[in-house]
């Protein structure tokens, strides 16, 4: 398949996830499980037969959801409300999750007081990442979500299909890394919003479709020489459990940038880790769970003996980036706490940095072009002194 | 009647006498901790899960973060540490008491820590605050609270030993589940309990000596005793007039939550003595009450005189609280001092907003029926959204199971600024024009 088609497949399942979605189980007739971001086994699921999917934030202006959170919540926790107060999760047979950032509760219980008809599965999974029973609770956690998954599907999950599923999931990851490193060397000349597709969808699309559409692709780059860009070349970090906006990405290349790397959740971050794939499937989950934090640190878990801040100054030494765009979702409180560790280790390190902050609705793209400009124009003078 | 007219503005609330000293009590304690350094004890951080009676039977200094900061605020001086605070890039949109004790954190590590050189201002209480040497983290269902810690780690250069509890949300879904019962109830507390027992380790390693369990005990049996006092007294208030408000009770969280126990029995003692006598008498919390209200949110904490006031102005009588009536030591039968260790889980997992909404919403209604009140007002605290998570949900119930109106005003636990009076105003007394309108169809 060319790679116009590929990614149009990517974008359009990115762009309509609950479309993908209702055409997936239409044809398949079997279940579709939602999850909150951004620790959750779609492995677990994929064994069980379901489609697992990860649940999206929406351009559409917050309604419904007026009544239930509160206009000072993040635009993920807000839009997720108003999609289920609109119906628009009758698609989902049931919505599971495990992650506990405080306005995500608030999420999950006021969805599950208003689609009485969806099963809601919540698995805690504990968030102190250096404890010394941290690795065994959080095999709890997961043998729990497997029994909920069990009886919510009504038969065993097989050790045998874990392991097929795993190694699926990780094949995907790989292809998408391999990706990221074509990137990085300029052999894969992919856009940032051509990037996020192709995250955003893996976290969508039946996984088999789209490992297939991916092999494709990367082969496609495959043996290609760099293409030379004289474009700044930045790192853009932040954002969890939301996609940035694609025009908010546009806006930032026409600056003259090309993003080399990122952090983002529906980036790199998602597809950082591989799950192991020998022993016990639930112990290799909780492994995969913890070599995650620390092979790109998150901010909504604590672990003091790793820093984000020190891993995002390595991954710009390796993109041979000039410097980072930090998009930081409004209100996002996991967020804001880690930012001043940041901006200080970037200061010390004399690497330059703009803060973003983006917002749901009415974001100012006119004003915020004017700062990246700016922003630009002071790494290509740091980068000719 | 038309309640919409500006009311009586020489009407105060009458607050209970008992709970001055509760205010004498909060400086001996702060003073006790300046102190703290100089007279060569450990200090430990904690905020939320009332912990400090490991930490005070073991000899530790014990620092509640939030209770710093809610003094700060009480005082009138949070402003500093808020600043100090936002230089270093901690925006206005997190938890103030965060925000307000990192500034303090900050403070005290440019102006006693590694990069001394400035001069500290012996008033200013932004840097005042010892430096911690060890950290706990045990923060029920609000993941603030942990990142708080966190940060507070980094801040002093992640020097301090810290050790976390983790105290899961229990989310009850399973058809056994409820309060304080099911499968999921009974496997979080035994899991909480274990870890508490491995922070007695941990305490251990820092003081290096072997755990005073028997003081532990002790202390306990008293928490209990006063845990009963204090709830015996909050009973009370059902009488009409209620003796007194959901403000008395706000003033009397510091000794119940985080005040050295060894006052703590008979302060609550001498609380309820003051209660009973005032039921006996007939007198009221406020001077005239007509309206009997349900305090839902954490509290304002620069504002509790003057809300107080506010509402005696009204003739309401704030009765009762989700802050107050839901938390600290709130279910002392589950306390067992000859072996505490699991009754202190459980109490840990009870915070005001650890169960999820359908458990929470029946305990708020069951409290609004004990104490009959007429009307809800909801303070959606801006930064402290494990508070505002379920209030619309629990507005609804509210109109729904007891046809009671609410009102919604905004503000904050520390920040100031985010206090709107207009609106309370206006929202206020459109709730009191619903509940005459409400008993004028009745009657
Ligand atoms: S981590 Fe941030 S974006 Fe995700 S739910 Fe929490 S506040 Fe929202
Ligand atoms: S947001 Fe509220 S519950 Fe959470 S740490 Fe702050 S004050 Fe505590």
């Amino acid at each position: 398949m060319e790679r116009q088609e590929i990614m149009r497949r990517f974008a359009e399942a990115a762009g309509n996830p609950l479309s993908y979605a209702r055409a997936w189980k239409e044809r398949t007739g079997r279940k579709v499980i939602g999850s909150f971001p951004m620790n959750f086994p779609g492995e677990l699921a994929h064994a069980a037969g379901a489609l697992p999917m990860i649940l999206q934030e929406t351009d559409d202006p917050i309604t419904a959801g007026h009544g239930v959170l509160f206009p000072f919540y993040c635009g993920f926790t807000r839009s997720m409300v108003d999609q289920a107060m609109r119906g628009e999760f009758d698609v989902l047979d049931a919505i599971m999750f495990g992650d506990h950032c405080v306005q995500l509760l608030g999420a999950a219980d006021g969805i599950r007081m208003h689609l009485t008809k969806t099963r809601v599965i919540f698995f805690q999974l504990i968030s102190s990442m250096c404890d010394p029973w941290t690795q065994g609770r959080s095999e709890e956690s997961f043998a729990k979500l497997r029994a909920e998954l069990e009886d919510f599907i009504g038969e065993a999950v097989a050790d045998d299909a874990m392991h097929a599923s795993i190694r699926l999931f990780n094949r995907n990851r790989a292809l998408i890394r391999k990706l990221y490193d074509m990137r990085k060397k300029g052999t894969a000349p992919l856009g940032a919003i051509e990037m996020q597709h192709v995250v955003k969808s893996s976290m969508i699309m039946d996984k088999a479709e789209h490992t297939d559409l991916l092999q494709q692709l990367v082969a496609q780059f495959e043996g290609a020489k760099a293409t030379p860009n004289r474009a700044v070349r930045l790192h853009l970090s932040g954002h969890f459990c939301q996609a940035p906006k694609p025009e908010l990405l546009e806006m930032i290349e026409e600056c003259g940038v090309v993003v080399v790397g990122d952090d983002l959740y529906h980036g790199f971050r998602y597809i950082s880790t591989d799950v192991p794939e020998e022993g016990p499937p639930v112990s290799a989950l909780a492994r995969w769970y913890m070599d995650r934090n620390t092979g790109v640190p998150c901010p909504t878990r604590v672990q003091n003996n790793v820093d984000w801040d020190a891993y995002l100054l390595d991954a710009i030494r390796d993109e041979r980036a000039d410097g980072m765009i930090v998009l930081m979702a409004k209100f996002c409180e996991p967020h804001m706490y880690y930012y001043p560790e940041v901006k200080e280790a970037f200061e010390k390190a004399g690497v330059p940095h703009l803060l973003i902050e983006t917002e749901h609705e009415g974001m100012a793209l006119e004003s915020l072009k004017t700062r990246v400009e700016t922003f630009v124009e002071i790494v290509k003078r740091r980068e000719a002194a | 009647m038309n309640i919409a007219v500006p009311p009586m503005e020489d009407k105060k609330a009458n607050k209970l006498k008992s709970t001055r000293i509760a205010g004498k009590l909060v400086n001996d304690y702060w003073e006790m901790v300046w102190r703290a350094k100089e007279e060569g004890k450990l200090i430990c951080w904690y905020e939320g899960s009332a912990i400090n009676p490991f930490l005070e039977a073991a000899d530790i200094c014990w620092v509640h973060g939030e209770a710093y900061s809610a003094m700060l605020a009480a005082r009138h001086q949070e402003e500093t540490a808020q600043r100090v605070a936002e230089e270093r890039g901690y925006m206005r949109e997190l938890c103030s008491y965060a925000r307000t004790h990192l500034g303090c954190a900050v403070s005290n590590q440019r102006l006693r820590g590694d990069n001394s050189g400035a001069t500290p201002d012996d008033d200013d209480l932004t840097w005042k605050l010892p430096a911690p040497d060890m950290i706990i983290s045990a923060y029920a269902y609000c993941s603030t609270g942990q990142q708080w810690d966190e940060m507070t780690s980094r801040v002093f250069g992640k020097k301090v030993p810290i050790f976390n509890v983790s105290l899961p949300w229990i989310w009850a879904s399973k058809p056994d589940a409820g309060y304080l019962r099911g499968h999921e109830w009974h496997e979080t507390s035994d899991y909480v309990a274990r870890q508490l027992y491995d922070m007695v380790k941990f305490i251990e390693e820092q003081t290096g000596k072997p755990y005073p369990w028997d003081r532990l005990r002790a202390m306990m049996a008293d928490i209990k005793r006063a845990s009963e006092l204090r709830l015996e007294a909050m009973d009370l208030c059902t009488a009409q007039p209620a003796p007194a408000s959901f403000f008395d009770w706000v003033v009397s969280i510091a000794p119940i939550n985080n005040l050295p126990v060894a006052g703590v029995k008979d302060y609550f003692e001498t609380v309820l003595a003051e209660v009973k006598q005032r039921v006996a008498s007939g007198e009221g919390a406020v001077p005239d009450e007509k309206y009997r209200l349900f305090f839902d949110g954490i509290m304002n904490w620069n504002k509790v005189g003057w809300l107080a006031n506010k509402f005696a102005r009204y003739d309401a009588a704030v009765v009762a609280g989700r802050y107050t009536h839901m938390a600290f030591w709130q279910e002392p039968d589950l306390i067992d001092p000859k072996n505490p260790v699991l009754g202190m889980a459980q109490n840990y997992l009870i915070c005001p907003n650890n169960h999820a909404a359908p458990i929470l919403i029946e305990l708020i209604m069951g409290l609004c029926r004990k104490f009959q009140v007429d009307g809800m007002v909801i303070h959606a605290s801006r930064t402290c959204r494990a508070f505002t998570n379920p209030q619309f949900m629990i507005a609804e119930a509210a109109q729904r199971q007891l046809g009671i109106p609410s009102s919604m005003f905004e503000g904050d636990v520390t920040d100031e600024s985010f206090y709107k009076d207009e609106l309370l105003n206006s929202r206020v007394e459109a709730m009191l024009e619903a509940i005459e309108s409400r008993r004028m169809a009745v009657a």
